[in-house]
């Protein structure tokens, strides 16, 4: 850096150097004119946009408002369905354990059923044996009546024995004790059959 | 003074061409149905398992309890449907019968048609003139040992029961009953359980339990056996009356 070297100049008139006219003053006019109108056109945009946000601004709470009406009447169908959900729950909880309740029920019904069934088979099976053997046992008793009818028969001959002839009476006296060997036999199953 | 002027035009136009582009637009209209798309709810199996006409699962529907009305006593056994109008149970249960009376999970009587028994294996097929609740399907396959398996019957001629174990393994019949192995499986089974169908975990027919061993397993008619006799017109003669 350098300091400004002093110079000296000799007093006298001072001459002023004036713009000649017509050349700077409409130049300087003119930059003017155009910086108004640039400033006057960023000021319509300006208020063009401030009035276009406003607008946005307007529409975007309207549109919020909305949404938050929605929600807010989803919301409440959300609790509504809720609260009618948890009923029918409820109500489903409480049917299957009826169901399962019925259920039981019936297989219990249904075995009960069974049972008495067999008892009724088993009953009528029962009532069959008595049956046959009552009547095994009457025809046993019926089969020792024959027997003991001819062996009193077979005496009455052999009392008498002199009217009879002795083959005959020999013959008659197999028959008997064949008769009575059948109902000593027969008897003698039934009561096999009944200490079973 | 000019040139500083255009930029300042320039510049103008460019700030506002630019703060057109940052502007924010108008919001779109709310829509009018704001209801979601909800994929229709399904049931999981075990929920889906309880539908039926009453509360009863198929592996109950298709059980019955038979009575073997015999000349020498009374017994009683099990089966189950294999269509319609047809049931399977155990060649011993039916044997020695002067009649067959059915009953349904339910209590219900079913009429009897006809019976035949298999010579090759403890089976038997009985018609019936009703129609059956239900039926199941055979598995394709016979299980591998480790498979679980349920048995559905009437233990001691009792309630209807449902019991669970797992296939053990195969081995040849100690009855001398069934030819070909049998499944040994460790789901408990009484007399009563005979002709109870034994299910895979989809209550496929895995076979048909006709015997308990003396310590407290099952032996199973394998359902290959009994497909193989059910296509075999032979294989089953009717029922002789005792």
């Amino acid at each position: 850096m350098t300091s400004p070297t002093p110079s000296w100049e000799a007093a006298g008139p001072v001459h002023r150097t004036e713009p000649a006219p017509g050349r700077g003053t409409p130049r300087r006019g003119r930059g003017w004119r155009v910086a108004t109108i640039v400033l006057a056109v960023a000021l319509v945009v300006a208020v063009a946009t401030a009035g276009y946000l406003w607008q946005t601004t307007d529409a975007w709470e309207d549109h919020a408002a909305e949404w938050e009406g929605e929600a807010q009447r989803y919301a409440e169908q959300v609790a509504a369905l809720q609260v009618e959900l948890d009923g029918v729950t409820a109500e489903l909880v409480a049917a299957r354990e009826q169901l399962d309740t019925a259920t039981e029920r019936i297989t219990a019904l249904a075995d009960e059923k069974a049972q008495l069934g067999d008892e009724n088979v088993a009953s009528q099976q029962y009532l069959d044996y008595q049956r046959r053997v009552s009547e095994a046992a009457g025809v046993v008793a019926t089969a020792l009546g024959q027997c003991t009818q001819a062996q009193f028969q077979l005496i009455g001959y052999l009392e008498n024995r002199e009217a009879y002839d002795p083959a005959d009476l020999e013959r008659f006296g197999e028959d008997v004790q064949a008769l009575c060997d059948e109902a000593t036999e027969a008897n003698d199953q039934l009561q096999q059959e009944l200490s079973r | 003074m000019r040139a500083p002027l255009r930029a300042g035009v320039v510049a103008a136009a460019v700030a506002l061409a630019a703060s057109c582009g940052t502007l924010p637009d108008m919001p779109p209209p709310v829509p009018a149905d704001l209801v979601p798309t909800v994929a229709v709810p399904s049931l999981d199996p075990e929920e889906s398992a309880r539908l039926s006409p009453d509360g009863f699962d198929a592996v109950q529907r298709m059980a019955v309890r038979i009575r073997n009305v015999g000349c020498q006593g009374l017994s009683t056994g099990s089966g189950f449907a294999l269509d319609a109008t047809t049931l399977i149970t155990n060649r011993h249960v039916v044997a020695d019968s002067e009649s067959l009376q059915v009953n349904t999970y339910d209590g219900r009587d079913i009429d009897v048609s006809a019976a035949s028994t298999a010579a090759l294996a403890d089976l038997a097929v009985v018609r019936t003139e009703d129609e059956l609740p239900s039926a199941p399907e055979l598995a394709e396959a016979d299980p591998e040992p480790g498979a679980s398996v349920s048995v559905v019957g009437y233990p001691s001629g009792g309630a209807l029961t449902v019991t669970a174990g797992e296939v053990i393994g195969t081995t040849t019949d100690p009855l001398n009953e069934n030819l070909g192995e049998v499944l040994v499986t460790d789901a408990p089974v009484e007399p009563g359980s005979s002709g109870s169908a034994a299910l895979d975990e989809a209550g496929r027919v895995i076979g048909v339990v006709y015997a308990k061993t003396t310590d407290g397993r099952s032996l199973v008619v394998p359902q290959s056996t009994l497909r193989e006799l059910l296509e075999d017109t032979s294989a089953f003669t009717p029922l002789p009356a005792c």
